[in-house]
Protein backbone atom coordinates (compact mmCIF):
# COMPACT_ATOMS: atom_id res chain seq x y z
CA UNK A 1 0.00 0.00 0.00
CA UNK A 2 2.75 2.41 0.99
CA UNK A 3 4.73 1.64 -2.13
CA UNK A 4 1.68 2.33 -4.31
CA UNK A 5 1.20 5.75 -2.72
CA UNK A 6 4.89 6.59 -3.04
CA UNK A 7 5.02 5.47 -6.68
CA UNK A 8 2.05 7.65 -7.63
CA UNK A 9 3.51 10.62 -5.78
CA UNK A 10 6.92 10.05 -7.44
CA UNK A 11 5.35 10.15 -10.89
CA UNK A 12 3.40 13.28 -9.98
CA UNK A 13 6.68 14.96 -9.05
CA UNK A 14 8.35 13.74 -12.25
CA UNK A 15 5.44 15.16 -14.24
CA UNK A 16 5.83 18.54 -12.57
CA UNK A 17 9.52 18.60 -13.45
CA UNK A 18 8.77 17.68 -17.06
CA UNK A 19 6.13 20.40 -17.16
CA UNK A 20 8.97 22.82 -16.36
CA UNK A 21 7.09 24.01 -13.27
CA UNK A 22 10.33 24.78 -11.45
CA UNK A 23 11.59 26.75 -14.41
CA UNK A 24 8.38 28.75 -14.31
CA UNK A 25 8.87 29.32 -10.56
CA UNK A 26 12.38 30.63 -11.21
CA UNK A 27 11.02 32.86 -14.00
CA UNK A 28 8.46 34.30 -11.56
CA UNK A 29 11.31 34.93 -9.11
CA UNK A 30 13.25 36.79 -11.82
CA UNK A 31 10.26 38.96 -12.75
CA UNK A 32 9.48 39.64 -9.08
CA UNK A 33 13.08 40.65 -8.42
CA UNK A 34 13.07 43.13 -11.31
CA UNK A 35 9.69 44.52 -10.25
CA UNK A 36 10.64 44.92 -6.60
CA UNK A 37 13.96 46.59 -7.39
CA UNK A 38 12.07 49.09 -9.54
CA UNK A 39 9.65 49.67 -6.66
CA UNK A 40 12.62 50.21 -4.35
CA UNK A 41 13.78 53.03 -6.62
CA UNK A 42 10.39 54.72 -6.42
CA UNK A 43 10.02 54.67 -2.64
CA UNK A 44 11.46 57.69 -0.85
CA UNK A 45 11.40 56.15 2.61
CA UNK A 46 10.76 52.72 4.20
CA UNK A 47 11.96 51.27 0.92
CA UNK A 48 12.92 47.85 2.33
CA UNK A 49 9.52 47.57 4.02
CA UNK A 50 7.75 48.65 0.84
CA UNK A 51 9.72 46.13 -1.21
CA UNK A 52 9.09 43.29 1.24
CA UNK A 53 5.35 44.03 1.50
CA UNK A 54 4.66 44.21 -2.23
CA UNK A 55 6.95 41.27 -3.02
CA UNK A 56 5.38 39.06 -0.35
CA UNK A 57 1.84 39.77 -1.56
CA UNK A 58 2.86 39.14 -5.17
CA UNK A 59 4.69 35.90 -4.39
CA UNK A 60 1.86 34.61 -2.23
CA UNK A 61 -0.67 35.12 -5.04
CA UNK A 62 1.70 33.75 -7.67
CA UNK A 63 2.31 30.60 -5.61
CA UNK A 64 -1.42 30.02 -5.16
CA UNK A 65 -2.15 30.55 -8.86
CA UNK A 66 0.76 28.35 -10.00
CA UNK A 67 -0.08 25.47 -7.69
CA UNK A 68 -3.80 25.59 -8.53
CA UNK A 69 -3.14 25.67 -12.28
CA UNK A 70 -0.70 22.79 -12.05
CA UNK A 71 -2.88 20.56 -9.86
CA UNK A 72 -6.03 21.15 -11.90
CA UNK A 73 -4.43 20.84 -15.35
CA UNK A 74 -2.36 17.80 -14.48
CA UNK A 75 -5.24 15.89 -12.90
CA UNK A 76 -7.64 16.84 -15.70
CA UNK A 77 -5.15 15.54 -18.25
CA UNK A 78 -5.05 12.24 -16.38
CA UNK A 79 -8.85 12.08 -16.43
CA UNK A 80 -9.13 12.91 -20.13
CA UNK A 81 -6.20 10.76 -21.32
CA UNK A 82 -7.76 7.80 -19.54
CA UNK A 83 -4.56 7.35 -17.52
CA UNK A 84 -6.66 7.35 -14.38
CA UNK A 85 -8.84 4.54 -15.73
CA UNK A 86 -5.72 2.54 -16.53
CA UNK A 87 -4.37 3.06 -13.01
CA UNK A 88 -7.67 2.15 -11.39
CA UNK A 89 -7.85 -1.04 -13.51
CA UNK A 90 -4.83 -2.22 -11.51
CA UNK A 91 -5.16 -3.62 -7.99
CA UNK A 92 -5.02 -0.17 -6.38
CA UNK A 93 -7.49 1.45 -4.04
CA UNK A 94 -8.94 4.82 -4.95
CA UNK A 95 -7.89 6.17 -1.54
CA UNK A 96 -4.27 5.22 -2.25
CA UNK A 97 -4.38 6.94 -5.62
CA UNK A 98 -5.73 10.10 -3.96
CA UNK A 99 -3.08 9.99 -1.22
CA UNK A 100 -0.33 9.45 -3.77
CA UNK A 101 -1.43 12.43 -5.84
CA UNK A 102 -1.84 14.57 -2.72
CA UNK A 103 1.62 13.66 -1.46
CA UNK A 104 3.21 14.48 -4.83
CA UNK A 105 1.45 17.84 -5.03
CA UNK A 106 2.40 18.68 -1.44
CA UNK A 107 6.05 18.06 -2.30
CA UNK A 108 5.70 20.49 -5.21
CA UNK A 109 3.94 23.01 -2.96
CA UNK A 110 6.84 22.78 -0.49
CA UNK A 111 9.35 23.29 -3.29
CA UNK A 112 7.55 26.39 -4.55
CA UNK A 113 7.27 27.78 -1.01
CA UNK A 114 11.04 27.35 -0.53
CA UNK A 115 11.96 28.87 -3.92
CA UNK A 116 9.67 31.89 -3.47
CA UNK A 117 10.77 32.52 0.10
CA UNK A 118 14.44 32.48 -0.90
CA UNK A 119 13.98 35.80 -2.72
CA UNK A 120 12.41 37.38 0.36
CA UNK A 121 15.65 36.77 2.27
CA UNK A 122 17.06 39.77 0.42
CA UNK A 123 14.44 42.08 1.90
CA UNK A 124 13.37 40.70 5.29
CA UNK A 125 14.67 39.07 8.45
CA UNK A 126 15.64 35.39 7.92
CA UNK A 127 13.61 34.01 10.84
CA UNK A 128 10.49 35.88 9.75
CA UNK A 129 10.97 34.62 6.21
CA UNK A 130 11.23 31.05 7.52
CA UNK A 131 7.95 31.45 9.45
CA UNK A 132 6.33 33.04 6.39
CA UNK A 133 7.58 30.13 4.24
CA UNK A 134 6.09 27.46 6.52
CA UNK A 135 2.81 29.37 6.60
CA UNK A 136 2.81 29.67 2.80
CA UNK A 137 3.31 25.92 2.61
CA UNK A 138 0.30 25.37 4.90
CA UNK A 139 -1.75 27.68 2.70
CA UNK A 140 -0.65 25.79 -0.43
CA UNK A 141 -1.55 22.48 1.24
CA UNK A 142 -5.14 23.72 1.50
CA UNK A 143 -5.06 25.05 -2.05
CA UNK A 144 -3.89 21.64 -3.35
CA UNK A 145 -6.63 19.80 -1.46
CA UNK A 146 -9.25 22.33 -2.55
CA UNK A 147 -8.15 22.02 -6.21
CA UNK A 148 -8.52 18.23 -6.05
CA UNK A 149 -12.00 18.52 -4.52
CA UNK A 150 -13.16 20.99 -7.15
CA UNK A 151 -11.72 18.91 -9.94
CA UNK A 152 -13.40 15.71 -8.80
CA UNK A 153 -16.64 17.68 -8.48
CA UNK A 154 -16.63 19.59 -11.77
CA UNK A 155 -14.32 17.51 -14.02
CA UNK A 156 -13.65 20.61 -16.16
CA UNK A 157 -10.74 23.05 -15.97
CA UNK A 158 -12.66 26.38 -16.19
CA UNK A 159 -15.28 25.49 -13.60
CA UNK A 160 -12.74 23.89 -11.24
CA UNK A 161 -10.38 26.88 -11.46
CA UNK A 162 -13.20 29.39 -10.99
CA UNK A 163 -14.48 27.50 -7.95
CA UNK A 164 -11.00 27.26 -6.38
CA UNK A 165 -10.30 30.97 -6.84
CA UNK A 166 -13.71 31.99 -5.52
CA UNK A 167 -13.40 29.80 -2.41
CA UNK A 168 -9.80 30.86 -1.85
CA UNK A 169 -10.71 34.56 -2.23
CA UNK A 170 -13.72 34.14 0.05
CA UNK A 171 -11.57 32.43 2.70
CA UNK A 172 -9.17 35.37 2.61
CA UNK A 173 -11.80 38.11 3.00
CA UNK A 174 -14.73 36.44 4.73
CA UNK A 175 -13.71 37.85 8.12
CA UNK A 176 -13.72 41.41 6.75
CA UNK A 177 -17.14 40.85 5.17
CA UNK A 178 -18.40 39.37 8.43
CA UNK A 179 -17.20 42.40 10.41
CA UNK A 180 -18.82 44.75 7.91
CA UNK A 181 -22.09 42.86 8.19
CA UNK A 182 -21.92 42.71 11.98
CA UNK A 183 -21.12 46.40 12.50
CA UNK A 184 -22.96 48.20 9.68
CA UNK A 185 -22.83 51.98 9.32
CA UNK A 186 -26.63 52.06 9.06
CA UNK A 187 -28.46 49.43 11.12
CA UNK A 188 -30.95 47.31 9.17
CA UNK A 189 -33.43 44.73 10.30
CA UNK A 190 -35.02 43.46 7.07
CA UNK A 191 -35.42 39.70 6.73
CA UNK A 192 -33.29 39.64 3.57
CA UNK A 193 -30.47 41.41 5.39
CA UNK A 194 -30.72 39.09 8.40
CA UNK A 195 -30.59 36.13 6.05
CA UNK A 196 -27.45 37.53 4.37
CA UNK A 197 -25.83 38.19 7.76
CA UNK A 198 -26.53 34.63 8.86
CA UNK A 199 -25.23 33.26 5.57
CA UNK A 200 -21.99 35.24 5.94
CA UNK A 201 -21.63 33.99 9.51
CA UNK A 202 -22.16 30.44 8.27
CA UNK A 203 -19.36 30.99 5.74
CA UNK A 204 -16.98 32.07 8.50
CA UNK A 205 -17.70 28.73 10.19
CA UNK A 206 -17.22 26.67 7.05
CA UNK A 207 -14.26 28.35 5.38
CA UNK A 208 -10.67 28.14 6.69
CA UNK A 209 -9.21 31.21 8.43
CA UNK A 210 -6.85 32.06 5.58
CA UNK A 211 -6.53 35.70 6.63
CA UNK A 212 -4.36 34.54 9.53
CA UNK A 213 -1.94 32.72 7.19
CA UNK A 214 1.24 34.09 5.57
CA UNK A 215 0.89 37.65 6.83
CA UNK A 216 2.93 40.39 5.21
CA UNK A 217 3.15 42.14 8.59
CA UNK A 218 5.55 39.42 9.77
CA UNK A 219 8.08 40.41 7.14
CA UNK A 220 7.65 44.15 7.41
CA UNK A 221 7.49 44.59 11.20
CA UNK A 222 8.96 41.28 12.48
CA UNK A 223 5.84 40.45 14.47
CA UNK A 224 5.78 36.65 14.13
CA UNK A 225 7.32 33.96 16.28
CA UNK A 226 7.28 30.18 15.81
CA UNK A 227 4.26 29.85 18.10
CA UNK A 228 2.26 31.83 15.51
CA UNK A 229 2.38 28.73 13.33
CA UNK A 230 0.67 26.43 15.82
CA UNK A 231 -2.93 27.58 15.22
CA UNK A 232 -2.19 27.65 11.50
CA UNK A 233 -0.96 24.05 11.66
CA UNK A 234 -4.13 23.06 13.52
CA UNK A 235 -6.35 24.74 10.94
CA UNK A 236 -4.36 23.18 8.07
CA UNK A 237 -4.64 19.64 9.44
CA UNK A 238 -8.35 19.92 10.21
CA UNK A 239 -9.24 21.48 6.87
CA UNK A 240 -6.97 19.12 4.92
CA UNK A 241 -8.74 16.15 6.48
CA UNK A 242 -12.13 17.76 5.76
CA UNK A 243 -11.29 18.48 2.10
CA UNK A 244 -9.68 15.08 1.61
CA UNK A 245 -12.80 13.27 2.74
CA UNK A 246 -14.98 15.44 0.48
CA UNK A 247 -12.66 14.53 -2.41
CA UNK A 248 -12.67 10.82 -1.50
CA UNK A 249 -16.46 10.83 -1.10
CA UNK A 250 -16.77 12.18 -4.65
CA UNK A 251 -13.99 10.00 -6.02
CA UNK A 252 -15.45 6.74 -4.66
CA UNK A 253 -18.83 7.56 -6.20
CA UNK A 254 -17.40 8.35 -9.62
CA UNK A 255 -17.94 6.01 -12.56
CA UNK A 256 -15.31 5.96 -15.29
CA UNK B 1 16.37 15.79 -41.05
CA UNK B 2 13.76 14.15 -38.90
CA UNK B 3 12.62 17.63 -37.77
CA UNK B 4 12.31 18.93 -41.35
CA UNK B 5 8.59 18.33 -41.39
CA UNK B 6 8.17 21.01 -38.72
CA UNK B 7 9.45 23.59 -41.18
CA UNK B 8 6.86 22.62 -43.75
CA UNK B 9 4.06 21.55 -41.47
CA UNK B 10 1.70 24.24 -42.87
CA UNK B 11 -0.03 23.81 -46.16
CA UNK B 12 0.95 26.27 -48.98
CA UNK B 13 -0.65 29.73 -49.12
CA UNK B 14 -2.38 28.80 -52.34
CA UNK B 15 -4.55 26.41 -50.34
CA UNK B 16 -6.22 29.35 -48.56
CA UNK B 17 -9.46 30.27 -50.36
CA UNK B 18 -9.34 33.61 -52.19
CA UNK B 19 -12.45 34.78 -50.32
CA UNK B 20 -10.64 34.31 -47.01
CA UNK B 21 -7.59 36.25 -48.21
CA UNK B 22 -9.74 39.12 -49.51
CA UNK B 23 -11.80 39.19 -46.32
CA UNK B 24 -8.65 39.31 -44.24
CA UNK B 25 -7.36 42.35 -46.14
CA UNK B 26 -10.78 43.99 -45.99
CA UNK B 27 -10.97 43.43 -42.24
CA UNK B 28 -7.52 44.97 -41.79
CA UNK B 29 -8.49 48.02 -43.90
CA UNK B 30 -11.73 48.31 -41.94
CA UNK B 31 -9.81 48.33 -38.66
CA UNK B 32 -7.44 51.03 -39.95
CA UNK B 33 -10.38 53.12 -41.18
CA UNK B 34 -12.17 52.67 -37.87
CA UNK B 35 -9.12 53.90 -36.02
CA UNK B 36 -8.71 56.92 -38.34
CA UNK B 37 -12.28 58.06 -37.52
CA UNK B 38 -11.73 57.92 -33.79
CA UNK B 39 -11.13 61.15 -31.88
CA UNK B 40 -7.43 61.66 -31.18
CA UNK B 41 -6.37 60.79 -27.65
CA UNK B 42 -5.45 63.88 -25.66
CA UNK B 43 -3.54 63.63 -22.43
CA UNK B 44 -5.59 65.12 -19.60
CA UNK B 45 -4.63 65.21 -15.99
CA UNK B 46 -7.15 63.51 -13.75
CA UNK B 47 -8.17 65.02 -10.47
CA UNK B 48 -7.42 63.12 -7.30
CA UNK B 49 -10.55 61.09 -6.54
CA UNK B 50 -11.60 60.56 -2.93
CA UNK B 51 -10.23 57.35 -1.40
CA UNK B 52 -12.47 54.33 -0.88
CA UNK B 53 -12.96 52.86 2.57
CA UNK B 54 -10.07 50.91 4.06
CA UNK B 55 -12.23 47.76 4.11
CA UNK B 56 -12.62 48.01 0.33
CA UNK B 57 -8.86 48.12 -0.10
CA UNK B 58 -8.37 45.20 2.29
CA UNK B 59 -10.91 43.10 0.42
CA UNK B 60 -9.76 44.02 -3.07
CA UNK B 61 -6.22 43.03 -2.13
CA UNK B 62 -7.47 39.70 -0.70
CA UNK B 63 -6.55 40.66 2.84
CA UNK B 64 -3.18 42.34 2.24
CA UNK B 65 -3.58 45.75 3.96
CA UNK B 66 0.15 46.41 4.33
CA UNK B 67 0.97 45.55 0.72
CA UNK B 68 -1.91 47.69 -0.55
CA UNK B 69 -0.87 50.60 1.68
CA UNK B 70 2.67 50.46 0.30
CA UNK B 71 1.30 50.32 -3.22
CA UNK B 72 -1.00 53.30 -2.55
CA UNK B 73 1.99 55.23 -1.17
CA UNK B 74 3.79 54.86 -4.46
CA UNK B 75 0.68 55.53 -6.53
CA UNK B 76 -0.12 58.72 -4.62
CA UNK B 77 3.47 59.86 -4.73
CA UNK B 78 3.47 59.43 -8.53
CA UNK B 79 0.05 61.02 -9.02
CA UNK B 80 1.62 64.26 -10.26
CA UNK B 81 3.07 62.30 -13.17
CA UNK B 82 0.17 60.98 -15.22
CA UNK B 83 0.38 59.46 -18.72
CA UNK B 84 1.18 62.32 -21.09
CA UNK B 85 0.47 65.03 -18.51
CA UNK B 86 2.34 66.33 -15.55
CA UNK B 87 0.76 68.36 -12.78
CA UNK B 88 2.53 70.14 -9.96
CA UNK B 89 1.84 69.51 -6.31
CA UNK B 90 0.26 73.01 -6.22
CA UNK B 91 -2.57 71.73 -8.37
CA UNK B 92 -3.41 68.87 -6.06
CA UNK B 93 -6.48 69.04 -3.86
CA UNK B 94 -4.77 69.14 -0.46
CA UNK B 95 -7.76 68.36 1.78
CA UNK B 96 -8.39 65.30 -0.38
CA UNK B 97 -4.70 64.44 -0.22
CA UNK B 98 -4.94 64.29 3.56
CA UNK B 99 -7.86 61.85 3.22
CA UNK B 100 -5.60 59.60 1.16
CA UNK B 101 -2.77 59.85 3.68
CA UNK B 102 -5.22 58.98 6.43
CA UNK B 103 -6.49 55.93 4.53
CA UNK B 104 -2.94 54.72 3.92
CA UNK B 105 -2.08 55.14 7.59
CA UNK B 106 -5.21 53.27 8.58
CA UNK B 107 -4.19 50.38 6.34
CA UNK B 108 -0.71 50.27 7.85
CA UNK B 109 -0.63 52.03 11.25
CA UNK B 110 3.02 51.10 11.78
CA UNK B 111 4.20 52.87 8.64
CA UNK B 112 5.57 56.42 8.59
CA UNK B 113 5.61 56.89 4.84
CA UNK B 114 2.46 59.10 4.67
CA UNK B 115 3.82 61.31 7.45
CA UNK B 116 7.12 61.72 5.64
CA UNK B 117 5.48 62.77 2.38
CA UNK B 118 3.14 65.10 4.31
CA UNK B 119 6.12 66.79 5.98
CA UNK B 120 8.76 66.75 3.29
CA UNK B 121 7.01 66.39 -0.07
CA UNK B 122 3.57 67.97 0.08
CA UNK B 123 4.56 70.20 2.98
CA UNK B 124 7.46 71.71 1.03
CA UNK B 125 5.48 73.41 -1.75
CA UNK B 126 5.79 77.20 -1.98
CA UNK B 127 2.19 77.84 -1.06
CA UNK B 128 1.44 78.95 2.48
CA UNK B 129 -2.14 77.70 2.50
CA UNK B 130 -1.21 74.24 1.29
CA UNK B 131 1.78 74.02 3.61
CA UNK B 132 -0.51 74.95 6.49
CA UNK B 133 -2.98 72.20 5.53
CA UNK B 134 -0.16 69.65 5.67
CA UNK B 135 1.23 70.98 8.95
CA UNK B 136 -2.27 70.90 10.47
CA UNK B 137 -2.65 67.33 9.26
CA UNK B 138 0.61 66.38 10.96
CA UNK B 139 -0.59 68.12 14.13
CA UNK B 140 -3.90 66.23 13.96
CA UNK B 141 -2.11 62.87 13.59
CA UNK B 142 0.33 63.83 16.36
CA UNK B 143 -2.58 64.40 18.73
CA UNK B 144 -3.81 60.87 17.97
CA UNK B 145 -0.51 59.29 19.01
CA UNK B 146 2.09 61.82 20.22
CA UNK B 147 4.83 59.31 21.02
CA UNK B 148 4.64 57.76 17.56
CA UNK B 149 4.45 60.91 15.46
CA UNK B 150 6.56 63.38 17.51
CA UNK B 151 9.34 63.65 14.93
CA UNK B 152 6.94 64.79 12.22
CA UNK B 153 5.60 67.51 14.49
CA UNK B 154 9.18 68.53 15.22
CA UNK B 155 9.56 68.92 11.46
CA UNK B 156 6.35 70.96 11.39
CA UNK B 157 7.78 73.31 14.07
CA UNK B 158 10.77 74.00 11.80
CA UNK B 159 8.56 74.47 8.73
CA UNK B 160 6.25 76.83 10.62
CA UNK B 161 9.16 78.83 11.99
CA UNK B 162 11.46 79.06 8.96
CA UNK B 163 9.24 78.60 5.91
CA UNK B 164 5.87 79.90 7.01
CA UNK B 165 7.54 82.47 9.32
CA UNK B 166 4.62 81.92 11.67
CA UNK B 167 6.09 81.93 15.16
CA UNK B 168 2.69 81.58 16.84
CA UNK B 169 2.04 78.36 14.91
CA UNK B 170 5.56 77.10 15.62
CA UNK B 171 5.01 77.79 19.32
CA UNK B 172 1.68 75.96 19.28
CA UNK B 173 3.33 72.86 17.79
CA UNK B 174 6.41 73.10 20.02
CA UNK B 175 4.16 73.46 23.08
CA UNK B 176 2.22 70.32 22.06
CA UNK B 177 5.51 68.48 21.61
CA UNK B 178 6.70 69.46 25.07
CA UNK B 179 3.39 68.64 26.73
CA UNK B 180 2.21 65.48 24.95
CA UNK B 181 5.26 63.64 23.65
CA UNK B 182 6.35 62.17 26.97
CA UNK B 183 7.46 58.70 25.89
CA UNK B 184 10.97 57.43 26.61
CA UNK B 185 11.72 57.36 22.89
CA UNK B 186 11.21 61.12 22.55
CA UNK B 187 14.58 62.91 22.80
CA UNK B 188 14.96 66.04 24.88
CA UNK B 189 15.83 68.19 21.88
CA UNK B 190 12.26 67.71 20.67
CA UNK B 191 10.89 68.91 23.99
CA UNK B 192 13.43 71.75 24.02
CA UNK B 193 12.06 73.16 20.78
CA UNK B 194 9.61 75.30 22.72
CA UNK B 195 12.52 77.09 24.43
CA UNK B 196 14.15 77.88 21.09
CA UNK B 197 10.90 79.17 19.56
CA UNK B 198 10.21 81.32 22.61
CA UNK B 199 13.76 82.70 22.48
CA UNK B 200 13.36 83.52 18.78
CA UNK B 201 10.07 85.24 19.50
CA UNK B 202 11.86 87.48 22.00
CA UNK B 203 10.12 85.82 24.95
CA UNK B 204 13.45 85.41 26.71
CA UNK B 205 12.04 85.43 30.21
CA UNK B 206 9.44 82.77 29.44
CA UNK B 207 12.13 80.65 27.82
CA UNK B 208 14.32 80.99 30.90
CA UNK B 209 11.50 79.96 33.21
CA UNK B 210 10.82 76.94 31.01
CA UNK B 211 14.47 75.85 31.07
CA UNK B 212 14.58 76.22 34.82
CA UNK B 213 11.40 74.19 35.20
CA UNK B 214 12.81 71.47 32.96
CA UNK B 215 15.95 71.16 35.07
CA UNK B 216 14.03 71.21 38.34
CA UNK B 217 11.54 68.59 37.18
CA UNK B 218 14.30 65.98 37.44
CA UNK B 219 13.12 64.36 34.21
CA UNK B 220 16.44 65.07 32.56
CA UNK B 221 19.26 62.82 33.64
CA UNK B 222 21.57 63.07 30.66
CA UNK B 223 24.62 65.19 31.72
CA UNK B 224 25.06 66.62 28.19
CA UNK B 225 21.43 67.68 28.13
CA UNK B 226 21.73 69.28 31.58
CA UNK B 227 24.89 71.05 30.48
CA UNK B 228 23.12 72.31 27.34
CA UNK B 229 20.22 73.65 29.42
CA UNK B 230 22.54 75.30 31.96
CA UNK B 231 24.37 77.04 29.10
CA UNK B 232 21.04 78.02 27.66
CA UNK B 233 20.07 79.70 30.94
CA UNK B 234 23.33 81.65 30.89
CA UNK B 235 22.72 82.80 27.29
CA UNK B 236 19.13 83.73 28.09
CA UNK B 237 20.25 85.71 31.16
CA UNK B 238 22.77 87.57 29.01
CA UNK B 239 20.06 88.39 26.52
CA UNK B 240 17.77 89.60 29.30
CA UNK B 241 20.48 91.92 30.63
CA UNK B 242 21.15 93.25 27.11
CA UNK B 243 17.44 93.81 26.64
CA UNK B 244 17.12 95.69 29.92
CA UNK B 245 20.17 97.85 29.15
CA UNK B 246 18.79 98.76 25.72
CA UNK B 247 15.46 99.76 27.34
CA UNK B 248 17.21 101.91 29.99
CA UNK B 249 19.23 103.70 27.31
Amino acid sequence: MRSQILTISRFTIIESLRNRLLLLAILVIGISFAMVEFIGDLAITEHRVTQAAILAAFLRMSAVVMVTLFVVSSTVRELHDKTLEMILAMPIRRGNYYLGKLLGYLYIAALIAVIFSALLLLYADAEQVAIWMVSLFFELVLVVALSLVMLFTFNQVPSALTAVFIIYGASRIVTSIFLMAKYPIIAHTSIAQQFMDSFIELLTWLLPDLHRFTQTEWLTYNTADWATLLPLLGQTIIYLVFLSFIALFDFYRKNF
Amino acid sequence: MQYAHFLHKDRPLSDVPVSVKISLWLALILQLLWHSFQEPVVATADELAPPLSTRTYVMSSLGEPIAVSKFLNLWLQAFDNQPGASISFHQLDYPRLTQWLDTILELDPEGHYPMLVAARVYGSVHNREKQKIMMDYIFYKFNEDPNRYWRWLAHAVITAKHELKDNELALKYAHALAESATGPNVPYWAKDMKIIVLEDMGEVEAAKILVGALIESGEISDPYELNFLARKIAILEEKMIEKRQSVEK
